[in-house]
């Protein structure tokens, strides 16, 4: 039974990593008003990246490098689109998911062909010293890649620059009130486009997650929907980053329930089980778990003078 | 040719914009798609070969790509629908999902596969209609209820279909065919003959049904609608400004009901047709692509009915070609993918550029 819990907690957050990742950086690129449905196509995209640069170079830290920078130009395309070219955000990132699986799925057939599921070299787990000995579950959560570490931090630090400084002022000012904030000589264009880059570079260390550190190789749609479940926590989290990280953990743990349960011999469709965090995002934009109040001005272009 | 000179004859300036950009960013994708089957290594004659093969080449292909289109259509005809009042659907995934389940649930019901006179291929069809009209209502009245931006509640709705189709097919309790071996597949039993679409032409070779047909009339009823009737007028008058339509005495809030209703039936009824005129049974992705293909061509409609059916027409056969592409010449039908979310960025991303033009050809 303690076995079986200690597994449950490794892979809830195994699974919940990436979406926590992924989850940190939409958060602020929606608080500043740009919606990223592309989210699921930046993080196929670094996974795929980040599995070719690590193969090639075979070190695993310079294929978390090309990951990020994938995902980035995907995010630079992104807020050029949404931002200065006022396209609409949905469509462009329907159009980007489309494309990045197109596209991961064409060159993993030309580059990887005969070697499918080939191994790239992963990255090393790390023991945290005195923590990972702990009883129970010390080494599930204890013992981990760095992007886990870094992550956390830089989740933490997102938190920090979103409510405790200038620049995360401004950006929940361009999400909520555009025009007062163009009015009080806050440059929208240039802090939304920040914000649309913060999302591109967590996402890259999401797609790194998944192919770099946790599958060691690439396939085909490897993050199979994990974009959407990030979108998804957002909103779920009522767009505050405390609750979109709890959000990311319950989704997690829903995920992993369904190798857990059959297990203990409880039986409950998966089906359900995968079905539950759209659920419950559902009844949390319906208002069933409190009112939530997206940013004002989410998906909505800003022009001054209009 | 002759389209060119027609277009170029139009005295509106403004249309000739809006039509030509998305032609100049299928031709772009289209090139861009060449070079890289060129960079691939492969040889593009023969990748053309293949595609057009696959695409025209026999009468089961045309008739696949016909089919793909018919339900490209509606799921594009319903997006347009809701998109007049200003409103977009992104569910059309899900709403297939549904109209599938439900198609298939009434089809495999003894009772409504022995009814005479074509009620056994009519009542699913309707059912599976109106399982979508009630997917898209959900968001309708959430959006009314709630204030919920039917963005967010359609894409959520459709995930939530697309595992019920999976949770359908996984139990036997509910559509999963009755479990003699561990070999048996996650898969609906196959409906009765009576409950599947008539052919179309009748030549066995090809699997053209009916549904062009009901695509057609519905093609054509909703041009009407959109152009001629109060309703669309209504539609229009809500998208354009919500707050001055209801001061004019509009029902607002059963207006956006109704049209996302409208736009969910569109995509329940695609989802039906595809399971009773092609697929036959029910299995877990079996509307795989479809929705956000339909959502793609109802985009580059920019409203039009006719440019509906020219999208779904030109997206039908690209995906029958890439298939055929990747089996013959060696090419990944990915590249098709490729193709498609090139256009797909290129069109949105260049809305500005046509409004440019607009205020400038004034």
């Amino acid at each position: 039974m303690e076995e079986t819990l200690a597994i449950f907690i490794a892979s809830t957050l195994r699974l919940g990593m990436p979406l926590m990742l992924a989850a940190s950086g939409e958060l602020v690129s929606e608080r500043a008003g740009v919606l990223n449905l592309s989210l699921e196509g930046m993080m196929l995209t670094a996974a795929f990246f980040g599995a070719l640069g690590s193969w090639a170079t075979g070190n695993p830290y310079l294929g978390v490098g090309c990951a990020v920078l994938a995902a980035l130009g995907v995010a630079v395309v992104q807020a050029w689109l949404s931002v200065d070219l006022r396209a609409n955000q949905l469509v462009v990132g329907i159009g980007f998911n489309i494309l990045a699986l197109g596209a991961t799925t064409l060159l993993y057939r030309i580059i990887f062909g005969g070697l499918s599921r080939e191994e790239i070299p992963g990255l090393p787990k790390l023991a945290v010293d005195g923590l990972s000995n702990l009883p129970f579950a010390g080494t599930a959560l204890f013992q981990q890649s760095v992007i886990v570490y870094v992550g956390l931090a830089l989740i933490l630090l997102l938190w920090v620059v979103l409510n405790h400084t200038s620049f995360g002022l401004a950006v929940r000012a361009v999400g909520d009130e555009p025009r007062s904030a163009d009015k009080a000589g806050i440059a929208v264009a240039r802090t939304r486009r920040l914000a649309v880059l913060v999302a591109g570079f967590m996402a890259g260390l999401a797609g790194a997650f998944i192919s770099i550190a946790d599958i060691h190789t690439f396939t085909e749609n490897m993050t199979n929907g994990a974009g959407y479940l990030a979108l998804a926590a957002v909103i779920f989290g009522g767009w505050n980053i405390g609750r979109t990280i709890a959000a990311c953990l319950l989704f997690g743990a829903a995920t992993a329930l369904q190798f857990q349960l059959p297990a203990m011999g409880i039986n409950v469709p998966t089906a359900f089980l995968l079905m539950l965090p759209y659920l419950l995002a559902l009844l949390a934009v319906a208002g069933v778990v409190g009112r939530l109040e997206p940013p004002t001005a989410l998906t909505l272009p800003f022009q001054r003078g209009k | 040719m002759t389209t060119m000179t027609i277009l170029l004859s139009l005295p509106d300036r403004r249309r000739f914009i809006g039509v030509a950009v998305p032609f100049i960013a299928v031709a772009g994708s289209l090139m861009i798609g060449l070079l890289l089957i060129a960079a691939s290594g492969k040889s593009v004659p023969d990748a053309i070969e293949a595609f057009l093969d696959g695409a025209f080449g026999t009468a089961f292909a045309i008739g696949a790509s016909i089919n793909r289109a018919v339900a490209l259509s509606l799921v594009g005809l319903g997006f347009i629908l809701a998109f007049r009042a200003n409103l977009t659907n992104v569910g059309g995934e899900g709403q297939i999902a549904v109209g599938g389940i439900v198609a298939t649930a009434l089809g495999l019901w003894p009772p409504v596969a022995g009814l005479p006179l074509g009620l056994a291929v009519i009542l699913p069809l309707l059912g599976g209609t109106l399982a979508g009209a009630l997917w898209g209502g959900i968001a309708g009245i959430m959006k009314v209820r709630f204030g919920t931006n039917e963005v967010i509640s359609t894409l959520l709705l459709g995930f939530i279909a697309l595992l019920l189709v999976y949770w359908c097919v996984q139990s036997t309790a509910l559509l999963r065919q009755p479990q003699t071996s561990s070999a048996t597949l996650p898969e609906s039993l196959p409906i009765a003959d009576s409950v599947k679409l008539p052919s179309l032409t009748g030549v066995p070779e090809s699997p053209l049904h009916i549904g062009l047909l009901i695509c057609l009339l519905l093609a054509g009823a909703t041009a009407v609608v959109l152009q001629r009737s109060t309703f669309g007028l209504r539609l229009r008058a809500i998208g354009l400004n919500e707050l001055a339509a209801r001061r004019a005495g509009m029902p607002g809030g059963v207006l956006l009901v109704v049209a996302l209703a409208l736009s969910g039936a569109f995509g329940g009824l695609a989802g039906a047709i595809m399971l009773q005129g092609e697929q036959y049974y029910l299995k877990a992705g079996f509307s795989s692509g479809y929705g956000f293909d339909g959502l793609v061509v109802g985009l580059l409609s920019r409203g039009s009915t006719l440019g509906v059916l020219a999208g779904a027409l030109f997206f039908g056969f690209l995906r029958s070609g890439g298939i055929s592409m990747e089996i013959m010449a060696g090419v990944p039908a990915a590249l098709t993918l490729v193709i498609q979310g090139l256009i797909v960025i290129a069109v949105a991303g260049s809305v500005i550029l046509v409004e440019r033009f607009e205020r400038g050809g004034r």
